[in-house]
C-alpha cells in the first residue's frame, strides 16, 4: 500500500509540473496583452515597466523563472507586486466552502435518488429523472440563478427571520477568521458524517447510517454554540448570496451523479448475486444497499471527482453572478486587467485541488479494490 | 458505412457496425437527441428565408440588432405578429433567436471537429505504439483534465480577437487533449488486444493501415460520446461569454438573457420572460440534445447495458 501511494503520489508531482506549464504557456500565448501598456503611456516608461516586471525576457526564460519559484512553494507576484498565493488564499475559503458543501449534498442527494430510481424499476420515474438531469447538465447558471433568486428570495429570507436575522442584499461574504474556521468546520463535519454513515452501512446499523450527515452537521452547529459564535456563524451560513451560489452548484451538479449511480445500479441488477440474495429470501431493502449499491457507488464517486474542474468553472460564473468574493471576482478582475500571474495561479489551484481529490480517490478505490493496488492501473 | 459492409473484402473489419446502427435506431435517448438538434438546425437557417417571405412586409421591425415594433408596448408576450414576444428593446425574439443561434452553432461544430480529430489521434496513436510515448501522452492528458477548458475559453474570449469558431477549436483542442484523449486511449487499448489486429499484422500491416482501418473505426463510438459530452460545456461557456459582453458581437443568445435580465431592472418593466427563456433556453436545449445523443450512444456502445433500456 504504501508503494502504491508514494507511485501515485510521484506521478502527480509529474502532472502537476505540467498542468503549470501548459498554464503558463496557454495564458501567456492567449493574453499577450501587455499590462506594462495600461501603466505608462510613453514608450520608455513602458519598456522601463516591463524591464521591471522582467517581461522583456524570452518566454522560455520567464517559464524557468516561474518553475523555479513555483517547486518552493511560490506563485510568483502579480504585476501589481502582491504575493499571487496569499491573494488567491484570501478568496479560497468562501469558494472552498460553497463547493464542498454543495458537492457533497449534490452528491448524497444523486446518489439516492439514482439508487431508488434504478431500483423501482418505473418507466415513467425513469423518463423524468433522465429529463430533468439532462435539462440541470446543460442549464445555463445565469438563468438557474436568475430563476433562484427570483423565486427564492422571499423564501430565504423567511428562513432567516426565523433564526432572528435581517434582510440583507445580494452581497459579498464578509472575510475573516469565522469564515475560514467556518469554512473547515462545515467540510469537516459532512466528511465525518459520510464516514460515519459508511461505517455504519457496513456494521449493519440502518437507523445511525440514516442520520449520521445529519448527526455531523448537528455536531457541528453544537461546537459553534459552545465556540459561542452562534449569532455570527449562522448570519455567514444563511448569508444570502453564499445560499444560493450552493442551491445552484446542486442543482448544477446533481443531475451527473444522479444518472452515473442509476446506470451502475441499474447495471448491477442483473448480476447473479441479486438472483442469490433473493433465492435466500434477503429483504430486497438489504440487496439494494448492502449488496448492489457498494458495487455502483464508486463509478459515480469517480465521476464526480473526474468533474471536479469543471464544477469549480460552474461555481466561478454562479459566482460571479451572485457578486460573491471568491475565485470568481479574483479571475475576472485579473482578466480585466490583464493581470497573467494571477490567472496562472488561479489555474494551478483549481488544478491543484482536482489532483489532491484525484489522488485522494486513487487511495480510497485501492483500500476498496485490491486489483487497482495490484495492477497499479489508474482506473 | 453501408456499401462498405457489403464489400466482401471489408467484411470482418467492421462487424458489428450494422449492429450497432440498429441499436442506435432504436434508442430513444438518441432519436430525441437527434430529433431535438434538427430543430434547431432547422431554426438556424430559418431566419433568412423569414426575412425573405413573411417578414418581409415590415423588415425593419423584424431585423435581428436593431429592428423595433413602435405599434405595441415592450417587453411584449406572444402575439401573432411576434410568436416569441419581444424584449425589452422592442426587438423580435424569434428572429433575434434564429440569428443568434448562428455563432452557437459555429462553436458546437468547431468544438466537435477539433476534440474528435485530436482525441482520436492522440488517443489511437498512445495506444498503438505504447512505451515511452505512451507514458509521456498519458502525462499530458492528465493534465489537461485538471485545467477546465470553459476557464481557458473565458481567458481566450477576453482579447476578442477571436470568434465563435476560434474559440471552439480551442476548447476542442484542451478537451480532445484531455478527457477525449484518455477515453480514446483505454478504448483502443482494448481492441489491440484483439486476435484480428495480430492476424492484420502477419498480413503484413503497416501501422496507418492498422490504426486506421482496424483501431479507429472501433473506437469512433466511444470518440462520439466523450465529444458530445464535451460540447455541453462549450456552449454554455459561449453563452455565458456572449452574456459577459466580451464576444466579438452583440447577438448571440448569452446576450438575449443578458439584455432581459438588464433592463428589466433599468425599465422597471417586468421580467421580459419570453426573451429570457428563449435564450436560456435555447442554449440548454442545443447543449442538451448534444448531452442526450451522447449518453444515448454511450448506452448503446457499452457491452454491459447492450441489451438494456435507459
Amino acid at each position: 500500500m504504501a508503494r502504491f501511494v508514494a507511485r501515485r503520489v510521484l506521478w502527480a508531482l509529474v502532472t502537476l509540473a505540467l498542468v503549470v506549464t501548459i498554464a503558463f504557456f496557454a495564458v501567456n500565448l492567449l493574453l499577450p496583452y501587455d499590462f506594462a501598456v495600461g501603466i505608462g503611456q510613453r514608450p520608455r516608461a513602458i519598456e522601463q515597466v516591463r524591464e521591471t516586471l522582467g517581461l522583456d525576457r524570452p518566454l522560455f526564460v520567464q517559464w524557468l523563472d516561474y518553475m523555479w519559484h513555483f517547486v518552493r512553494g511560490d506563485l510568483g507576484e502579480s504585476y501589481d507586486g502582491d504575493r499571487v498565493s496569499s491573494i488567491v488564499l484570501n478568496v479560497l475559503p468562501v469558494t472552498v466552502a460553497i463547493f464542498a458543501v454543495g458537492g457533497i449534498v449534490a452528491y448524497l442527494l444523486g446518489e439516492w435518488i439514482g439508487r431508488l430510481v434504478a431500483w423501482s424499476r418505473r418507466r415513467f420515474l425513469s423518463a423524468a429523472t433522465s429529463v430533468a438531469s439532462v435539462l440541470l447538465f446543460a442549464a445555463f447558471p445565469p438563468f438557474l440563478v436568475f430563476l433562484l433568486t427570483h423565486f427564492g428570495t422571499d423564501w430565504l429570507f423567511e428562513v432567516r427571520s426565523w433564526f432572528g436575522l435581517t434582510v440583507k442584499p445580494y452581497a459579498p461574504v464578509p472575510a475573516g477568521p469565522l469564515l475560514n474556521v467556518l469554512a473547515i468546520g462545515l467540510v469537516a463535519a459532512f466528511v465525518g458524517g459520510i464516514l460515519l454513515r459508511s461505517w455504519a452501512r457496513k456494521h449493519g446499523r440502518r437507523a445511525l447510517g440514516f442520520v449520521a450527515v445529519p448527526v455531523g452537521i448537528l455536531a457541528f452547529i453544537a461546537s459553534l454554540l459552545a465556540l459561542g459564535v452562534w449569532a455570527d456563524a449562522i448570519d455567514l451560513m444563511l448569508w444570502p448570496s453564499a445560499v444560493m451560489a450552493t442551491l445552484a452548484l446542486i442543482l448544477i451538479a446533481f443531475g451527473e451523479s444522479m444518472l452515473v449511480m442509476r446506470a451502475g445500479v441499474t447495471a448491477e441488477m442483473t448480476e447473479d448475486y441479486v438472483f442469490t440474495g433473493r433465492a435466500k429470501a434477503l429483504p430486497e431493502r438489504d440487496i439494494r444497499d448492502k449488496h448492489v449499491a457498494p458495487n455502483a457507488v464508486l463509478p459515480a464517486i469517480s465521476r464526480l471527482i473526474t468533474s471536479v474542474p469543471y464544477l469549480l468553472t460552474g461555481l466561478i460564473i454562479i459566482e460571479r453572478e451572485l457578486n460573491l468574493n471568491g475565485l470568481a471576482s479574483l479571475f475576472f478582475s485579473a482578466i480585466e486587467s490583464g493581470n497573467v500571474p494571477i490567472i496562472i495561479g488561479i489555474l494551478v489551484v483549481v488544478g491543484l485541488i482536482g489532483l489532491v481529490l484525484r489522488i485522494v480517490l486513487d487511495v480510497v478505490q485501492a483500500t476498496v479494490d485490491p486489483r487497482i493496488r495490484i495492477e497499479g492501473e489508474v482506473a | 458505412m453501408t456499401e462498405r459492409t457489403a464489400d466482401p473484402r471489408f467484411e470482418h473489419e467492421i462487424e458489428g457496425w450494422a449492429d450497432t446502427r440498429r441499436k442506435i435506431r432504436q434508442s430513444k435517448m438518441v432519436i430525441a437527441g437527434v430529433t431535438l438538434l434538427g430543430v434547431f438546425a432547422v431554426l438556424t437557417f430559418i431566419h433568412p428565408v423569414l426575412q425573405a417571405t413573411i417578414w418581409s412586409d415590415r423588415p425593419a421591425v423584424y431585423r435581428p440588432e436593431t429592428g423595433h415594433d413602435p405599434t405595441i408596448s415592450h417587453p411584449s408576450g406572444p402575439t401573432l405578429d411576434h410568436i416569441l414576444g419581444t424584449d425589452p428593446l422592442g426587438r423580435d425574439v424569434l428572429s433575434l433567436m434564429t440569428y443568434g443561434l448562428r455563432p452557437t452553432f459555429l462553436v458546437a461544430v468547431a468544438t466537435a471537429l477539433a476534440a474528435g480529430v485530436v482525441g482520436l489521434v492522440a488517443g489511437a496513436s498512445s495506444a498503438f505504439f505504447r512505451g515511452r510515448y505512451d507514458r509521456l501522452m498519458t502525462h499530458i492528458s492528465d493534465a489537461f483534465v485538471l485545467l477546465p477548458p470553459p476557464l481557458i475559453f473565458l481567458i481566450a474570449s477576453k482579447r476578442g480577437l477571436m470568434g465563435p469558431f476560434e474559440l471552439g477549436l480551442l476548447y476542442g483542442l484542451f478537451f480532445g487533449l484531455g478527457p477525449a484523449a484518455i477515453v480514446v486511449r483505454s478504448r483502443a487499448l482494448s481492441v489491440m488486444e484483439k486476435p484480428f489486429i495480430d492476424a492484420a499484422r502477419s498480413v503484413g500491416g503497416g501501422p496507418r493501415w492498422i490504426i486506421t482501418h482496424h483501431v479507429v473505426p472501433h473506437v469512433i463510438p466511444h470518440v462520439a460520446v466523450v465529444v458530445l459530452a464535451g460540447v455541453v460545456g462549450a456552449l454554455v461557456t459561449q453563452g455565458f461569454v456572449e452574456f459577459l459582453g466580451i464576444a466579438e458581437y452583440r447577438y448571440g443568445l448569452g446576450n438575449l438573457v443578458y439584455n432581459a435580465l438588464t433592463y428589466q431592472a433599468v425599465f422597471g418593466s417586468g421580467v421580459a420572460w419570453s426573451a429570457l427563456m428563449a435564450g436560456a433556453l435555447g442554449i440548454s436545449l442545443l447543449a442538451a440534445s448534444f448531452y442526450m445523443i451522447s449518453s444515448g450512444l454511450r448506452e448503446v456502445t457499452d457491452p454491459r447495458r447492450a441489451s438494456r433500456r435507459i
